[in-house]
């Protein structure tokens, strides 16, 4: 078997080598899942209760917001109601990847001061965390529709490539604000802030189609709108959803991807002095 | 990348890993923790944010195989710095690391642990994270369990355990890997007097002729029965290297403590 030979020189910025990176992270596969499962073990979502909690929470939330929206607005519409739980179900797996990601990489510190891995591992498994919290509240979804009558669709499979593009953008967002984290660390403190704001720029409280032709800005410069109004077009109405919105989610997601991966790629070897 | 712990073969003295003229600086930042809000504070004030630390200064290092090379020198030498960029921790802001062969780092003990979980769940996860793979942990499970000593407490959760339970499991997982070259920083002093007999012991099993071992250790006596050669750092450059007698009496001069009972004792 030929020596592994490792060198290890100055860099000034820049990616590391991505082929290497790729295989060395691959290769870290098994730690991602273990990592990722330990976690939730600890906040006991291995359990019963956890994980009925795990569906509690954003259907009581849901449950709030409807009896907001129905105080407020006066309408007692069931097909509101699946919308606001559909689209708030999916904003949480974003918003828990957010959480979970912003400290990904601080918390990480004992690790990332003792073993060479590649970095990105840490926000990855936030995100990969996020998504284990969010697939039983698809069965909570799918029995409220049931229950309330809502019809079912072939078209309501378009949720498959919307999932994952909202599964990509959530990857990018981790990605960026555990790296921002580490050299403002206020930046934890400032998150639930940001989230709620997104909550409440985004199509779930409302509809994307009764919003006021003033406030349509918000359709190209929230990354959300676009993916969230394509999810309820698709699993509450089972219809196709907008090609546009879908290009615009994919290009958002695309993008803070790409910018945050490279952000994150060329800072990650100064980390173990940041931390 | 392949498993950490797969071991090539190699030939006595083959150089392991080669320093050549490594120098480490970083910038860092004043506050420890930095915040948005100190940067626009600073800022405001047209105060510096950061220091500059010199961790390493022109270093010049080979390791063959086959040998025990000791690094001894005060708190804040760079040691630790010297042992993360050899272990690709830490980028050198200048000169060349050249490592030959799969390097496993034993810096810190526990690395990857989770406490709420048990100790079995805790030997993957440190297996894991040292990069040995699910099949490797299975396969030497059961020697991992009887090094610890933790008998039934290893299905209890790790944060039931004593420190010196939680070193003995963290020590019995690290000390599996099986790694060409194998970096060990003050880790050994866990346990009770027995285990750290023990652990010394398994660290004197695996000097071989194709395995290079980096000792860092304030245990002088270790460091004289143990290592072939002895580097002594000091504020970041080498002062010297050779046979480890010498170099620890020189040190031992240096640090004008003589050879006292307290420096020889602990492993």
């Amino acid at each position: 078997m030929s020596t592994p030979l490792q060198v290890y020189e100055p860099f000034k910025a820049g990616l590391p080598k991505l082929g290497k990176y790729w295989k060395s992270l691959w290769a870290r596969r098994t730690f991602i899942a273990e990592h990722s499962k330990s976690e939730l073990r600890e906040q006991h979502f291995d359990t019963a209760f956890g994980q009925f909690w795990l569906v509690i929470n954003p259907l009581l939330l849901s449950g709030v917001y409807f009896i907001l929206i129905v105080i407020i607005g006066g309408k007692t519409d069931t097909t509101r109601y699946v919308h606001l739980t559909g689209t708030l179900f999916l904003f949480y797996l974003v918003a828990n990847s957010l959480s979970s990601g912003v400290k990904a990489v601080t918390s990480g510190q004992r690790l990332i001061l003792n073993t060479a891995f590649p970095r990105i591992m840490l926000p990855l498994s936030s995100v990969v965390i996020a998504l284990f919290k969010f697939f039983p509240t698809i069965i909570v979804f799918i029995v409220i529709k049931a229950v309330v009558g809502s019809p079912f669709s072939i078209k309501m499979l378009w949720a498959i490539p919307i999932l994952l593009i909202t599964t990509f953008l959530a990857l990018g967002l981790a990605i960026t604000i555990s790296c921002i984290n580490v050299y403002f660390r206020d930046m934890a403190s400032f998150l639930p802030y940001m989230t709620r704001t997104l909550l409440y720029l985004s199509p779930i409280l409302y509809e994307a189609s009764a919003l006021k032709p003033e406030l349509r800005i918000l359709e190209y410069v929230n990354p959300l709108f676009p993916i969230l109004d394509s999810w309820s077009r698709a699993l509450v109405y089972g219809q196709n959803p907008e090609l546009f919105s879908m290009l615009a989610g994919l290009v958002w997601a695309t993008g803070i991807f790409f910018i945050g991966t490279y952000i994150f790629l060329s800072r990650e070897r100064e980390f173990a002095v940041r931390l | 990348m392949s498993s950490l712990s797969v071991s090539n073969a190699h030939k006595t003295h083959e150089i392991a890993v080669s320093v050549r003229d490594v120098s480490l600086t970083y910038s860092t930042t004043i506050d420890r923790r930095p915040t948005f809000k100190t940067r626009v504070k600073a800022l405001a004030r047209g105060k510096k944010q950061t220091r500059v630390v010199q961790a390493l200064s022109h270093v010049d290092l080979d390791v063959e195989y086959g040998h025990v090379l000791g690094v001894i020198g005060a708190n804040g030498a760079g040691k630790s710095s010297l042992m993360r960029c050899i272990a690709g921790i830490l980028p050198p802001s200048q000169g060349r690391i050249e490592v030959y062969g799969s390097v496993s780092t034993l810096l810190a003990l526990g690395v990857g642990f989770n406490p709420s979980m048990s100790g079995r769940d805790n030997v993957y996860l440190g297996g894991l994270a040292a990069g040995m793979s699910r099949e490797e942990i299975n396969g030497h499970f059961d020697e991992i369990a009887s090094f610890s000593e933790l008998g039934d407490a290893i299905d209890a959760p790790m944060r039931t355990y004593s420190s010196g339970m939680f070193a003995r499991l963290a020590f019995s997982v690290a000390a599996t890997v099986r790694p060409d070259i194998l970096i060990i920083d003050e880790a050994l002093s866990t346990g009770d007097a027995k285990f750290k007999e023990k652990s010394l012991n398994r660290v004197k099993e695996l000097r071989s002729d194709d395995r290079a071992l980096i000792l860092v250790s304030h245990a002088m006596q270790t460091l004289r029965e143990t290592c072939n050669d002895v580097v002594w750092l000091d504020k970041g450059k080498v002062i010297s290297r050779g046979e480890p007698n010498q170099v620890i009496d020189a040190y031992q001069e240096f640090l004008q403590v003589g050879k006292s009972a307290a420096i020889d004792e602990d492993v």
